[in-house]
């Protein structure tokens, strides 16, 4: 219950931060903490628009796809605190549900017959693709690690207090940063700013959803970062610390991680649409290099 | 009941001499005899256990005996559940057929139908190598006359040729499997093949059978008939075969791999690098079609992979002693055999339906079917999901058994086997996202946006007989996806009866696991009507408003603009390009020309594997036979030299006996 709470309250402070470094590196004041939310809340006021070439798959991704999320995260634990929802090979449910509403916000870009958002989904569709594996090895590779197979008992035994976990533990939390990035579709792969139709990713594939749906959809991409972040700070907070102090580093972390996607934001500009899946498939190959430390270190202690 | 299964094998030649308007009803009962006849017998197994029944009809081997198991019970089920549901469904599909085609050739297609569902089930369960090879042979005849339905056309009657010649050389290679074991033991039966599995070298024996079965499930690169015959053939034929005919080559290797003894590790090793092969590289081809039906060919033969990867991690399970990852391998890979039968043969009912509809399934010229065809669409796109292998569908279930066995291997660390379980785990992940890939495509170009081409006349949706299977089949698939626990159950005492049983503890924890995956997905579905229920109530209280897709700025356009299924797939393109031939054509546009006419551009892929591994070999052939050609003179002296060469030679090699 304990991470469900936590990942709420990341999720509520998060997005602005983001903002907000930008702003102050842009020479702004920038807006308070909890507009983007404030945004939210006003779209989830406003009736839809739908397009006339849509259907019925139009008017039920944007929900799906939230429940996605939000029955994703029942399943993430906070070090020993429990997830609400644990069995062996859940991380396998886990990154196949959020397939179910990929699935379908893509489906829905589909829907409205308009080849900006074609160009969107084939994207998203490809960038997943070569995703997952990494997400795969990598928990593969916690999984060898640790000898269990659930997200909860993988990160209970994470960190029994050597050298060796420390750095498994450093390289799992950044794979599993850079995957937020990519399924979250941030910058270096996506700009969820950029103005032109043809270089965007994610933000292309809702051109057209609008009012509550488009709403939906934010909250549910809120959730998203948070849950992929909390997983990453799951492998770098050490479990020696008391409780409260890992709440307090584990909030700290995660303003880190928004205030540093800020500042990536600010000074860097997106890959060309062409090295993405390089990108990718580097973050790839570390997640399998990963895994042949972990198999060398086990048959070698 | 054995004798209703009879009587109706009987008198199905009696659909010759009936009217046209009464050959489909008398078709229909004879199925339903069929199944009620032989779904006794697999039902009578799974509470009395393995049952023995006579024909009564004896041959120059013996009298015909059926012995069936758990393991023929289960593929029983399946291929009496997809029978059942393609006759149904061929009432409707066959309705503009009966004026145009002749009454015999009804006749003949109808029966022919019920005589491959009443092959299937004997093949499952014969153990007798010449009844089995009889049977197998009657299985392969009939579904040569299934798919040369439409045989008018020429290409359909090569495809059926290129199918049959295959399948005899299945045949002769499944045959020759038989003699090699009969040879070492005196039994001409699969007893004869395990005696001859407990005596020691298990490889040869088993690449035999596993290339005879293998051309049947058509693993790759023993596939090439998959993409040919299942397109030429008409929906409800193709339903079956993909669903259940190829699954008999399943069901061989299965009762194959329940007799080995010695091995396990290379045989292991072959069948999972078979399997990964054919599950990436079919899931790749199948994105480069343009053809509906080609599409779901190369999707059976990547769920044919990964059936092959759950056998193949089942099999090094055994081999390391891994009693977990054996029985999660083997439970996955047998269950994955219903659950791609649901779902492929629900995917071909729906190409079909989209068939009759608009009598193109070409996905260049297809689109916006949705608003005309709702409950196809809904069909269609549960079909999509189970194939993607999400939940809270069925084809999540069996790909997560597998998943489970190779994430509880990993976790104990044993080198010796790692390599092999990462490149499993590295092509189920990889299929799963290129499948996600590959429906996302396929549904939505076949079914949203607008129409890409004018279709011939207004779309409406099919008749009710036509959906009634797919009702039927989505009930089964929503069925496993939400209980899984009680298939996993099924499955795993299945396989309890194979000559290593688990212990009861490793069961009852998969067991388990599976419970918890459908309460999930129970909480899952609790989530959605909240959601929905939310959104509804949101809903009622604003305003709703419709207008044109957002075109950037741009309103000039039209459905032309939409993306096509082939630039949908350009980007896989670009990284698969060494595996694929992809071929453009065009004629480009000349500097001069200032008043451009209309021009054609037109793409396709090859399937270099097949040109790789048989045509090259077949181009050669054709290229040196004729240059054997010479000895053929015409004249009578030259051919009596022939056989006093022959004689000469003969004679000469007997010196061999005295050395």
């Amino acid at each position: 219950m304990l991470s469900l709470i936590l990942i709420l309250i990341a999720c509520i402070y998060f997005p602005g931060v983001i903002v907000k470094t930008k702003a102050i590196f842009s020479g702004r004041k920038g807006p308070g903490i909890l507009q983007p939310w404030f945004d939210i809340f006003r779209l989830l006021r406003k009736g839809n628009v739908y397009s006339t070439s849509s259907s019925f798959i139009f008017q039920i991704s944007a929900t799906i796809y939230l429940a996605t999320v939000f029955v994703a995260a029942l399943f993430v634990p906070f070090e020993e605190n429990n997830a609400i929802l644990s069995f062996s090979g859940d991380f396998v449910f886990f990154a196949y549900l959020l397939g179910l509403g990929r699935f379908l916000i893509i489906l829905s870009a589909l829907d409205v017959s308009s080849g900006f958002e074609g160009m969107g989904a084939n994207r998203e569709a490809f960038y997943s693709m070569l995703m997952e594996p990494a997400f795969f090895i990598l928990l593969g590779s916690l999984a060898m690690f640790t000898g269990y197979t659930s997200f909860h008992d993988i990160f209970i035994n994470l960190h029994y207090n050597n050298y060796f976990s420390a750095m498994i533990g450093l390289i799992a939390g950044y794979v599993l940063a850079n995957i937020t990035l990519v399924e979250t579709s941030r910058l270096p792969i996506d700009d969820p700013l950029t103005h032109l139709e043809l270089t965007m990713v994610h933000e292309v594939m809702v051109l057209d959803h609008s009012g509550y749906d488009l709403g939906i959809i934010k909250i549910a991409n809120n959730l998203k970062f948070v849950l992929f972040s909390t997983l990453s700070a799951n492998c770098l907070i050490p479990q020696t610390l008391d409780l409260t102090i890992r709440i307090i580093v584990f909030l700290v972390l995660q303003v880190l991680f928004s205030a540093g996607i800020g500042w990536l934001e600010s000074f860097r500009a997106r890959n060309k649409m062409a090295l993405n899946a390089q990108y990718i498939l580097s973050i790839n190959a570390i997640s399998i290099i990963l895994i042949f430390v972990v198999i060398i270190l086990k048959n070698k202690i | 009941m054995t004798q209703i299964f009879k009587i109706a094998l009987l008198i199905s030649f009696g659909i010759f001499i009936l009217p046209k308007k009464w050959k489909y009803a008398f078709g229909l009962v004879l199925h339903l005899m069929v199944i009620l006849g032989s779904a006794s017998w697999a039902l009578d197994v799974f509470t009395n256990g393995t049952v023995t029944i006579d024909l009564g009809v004896t041959t120059w081997s013996g009298p015909i005996v059926l012995i069936i198991d758990p393991l023929s019970a289960f593929f029983n089920l399946i291929i009496n559940l997809i029978c059942f549901c393609g006759i149904i469904y061929a009432g409707g599909y066959l309705k503009p057929y009966m004026p145009k085609k002749r009454s015999v050739s009804i006749a003949l297609h109808l029966f022919s139908f019920l005589w491959l569902h009443g092959a299937m089930i004997l093949v499952t369960s014969l153990r007798d190598g010449m009844a089995f090879l009889l049977a197998w042979e009657l299985m392969s005849l009939f579904s040569f006359i299934l798919v040369i339905f439409e045989a008018q056309r020429e290409s359909t009657l090569k495809t059926g040729i290129n199918y049959l010649l295959q399948m005899h050389l299945s045949f002769a290679l499944i045959m020759l499997g038989f003699l090699m074991a009969s040879a070492q033991t005196g039994e001409l039966s699969f007893e004869g093949v395990a005696k001859y599995f407990e005596q020691g070298n298990n490889t040869s024996l088993f690449l035999l059978f596993f290339l005879g079965f293998g051309i049947k499930a058509g693993f790759i690169p023993l596939h090439s008939w998959l993409p040919r015959a299942h397109p030429a053939a008409p929906s409800h034929v193709s339903g079956v075969m993909s669903g259940v005919m190829i699954k008999m080559g399943i069901y061989g290797i299965i009762r194959v791999i329940t007799m080995l003894h010695h091995d396990l590790m290379t045989i292991g090793i072959i069948v999972l690098v078979v399997g990964s092969v054919s599950g990436l590289l079919g899931v790749i081809m199948a994105i480069m079609q343009h053809d509906l039906k080609k599409l779901l060919a190369y999707h059976s033969i990547e769920n044919i992979g990964i059936i092959g990867i759950g056998l193949g991690i089942g099999l090094i399970g055994k081999a390391s002693g891994d009693e977990q990852m054996m029985l999660l391998g083997f439970a996955g890979a047998l269950l994955h055999n219903l659950n791609h039968a649901l779902f492929k043969s629900l995917l071909f009912f729906t190409a079909g339906n989209i068939y009759y509809a608009v009598h193109t399934i070409n996905m260049d010229h297809l689109g916006g079917l949705v608003k005309n065809m709702r409950f196809t669409s809904y069909a269609f796109l549960i079909g999509a999901l189970a194939i993607s292998g999400i939940p809270p569908f069925n084809g999540f279930i069996s790909e997560f058994l597998i998943y489970n066995g190779i994430v509880n291997h990993l976790s104990t660390a044993v080198f010796s086997t790692f390599l092999l379980v990462l490149v499993a785990l590295l092509s189920l992940v990889l299929i799963g996202g290129l499948c996600v890939f590959c429906f996302t495509k396929a549904f939505g170009m076949s079914f949203l946006g607008s129409r890409r081409m004018e279709y011939p006349a207004p779309v409406q949706e099919v008749p009710s007989i036509m959906l009634i299977p797919a009702g039927l089949l989505i009930a089964v698939i929503l069925s496993i996806g939400f209980l899984p626990s009680f298939y996993g159950g099924v499955v795993i005492n299945i396989l309890q009866n194979f000559n290593a049983p688990v212990s009861a503890n490793i069961s009852d924890t998969i067991i388990h696991t599976l419970g918890n995956i459908g309460h999930v997905n129970l909480i899952f579905v609790s989530v959605l009507i909240v959601l929905f229920g939310i959104r509804a109530w949101q809903q009622s209280k604003v305003k709703q408003a419709s207008g044109p897709t957002w075109g950037c700025g741009y309103t000039a356009g039209d459905f032309k603009h939409q993306y096509t299924p082939t630039s949908y797939a350009d980007s896989l393109r670009q990284l698969a390009d060494p595996i694929i031939e992809y071929n453009r054509h065009y004629t480009s546009f000349d500097e001069k020309e200032i008043f451009p006419p209309a021009k054609k551009f037109h793409t396709d892929s090859k399937d270099l594997i097949e040109e790789k591994t048989i045509l090259s070999w077949v181009h050669l052939i054709v290229k040196t036979l004729p240059k054997a050609g010479v000895a053929q003179s015409g004249l009578i002296n030259h051919y009596l030299i022939y056989p006093m060469l022959f004689l000469i030679i003969i004679s000469l090699l007997t010196i061999l006996n005295y050395l």
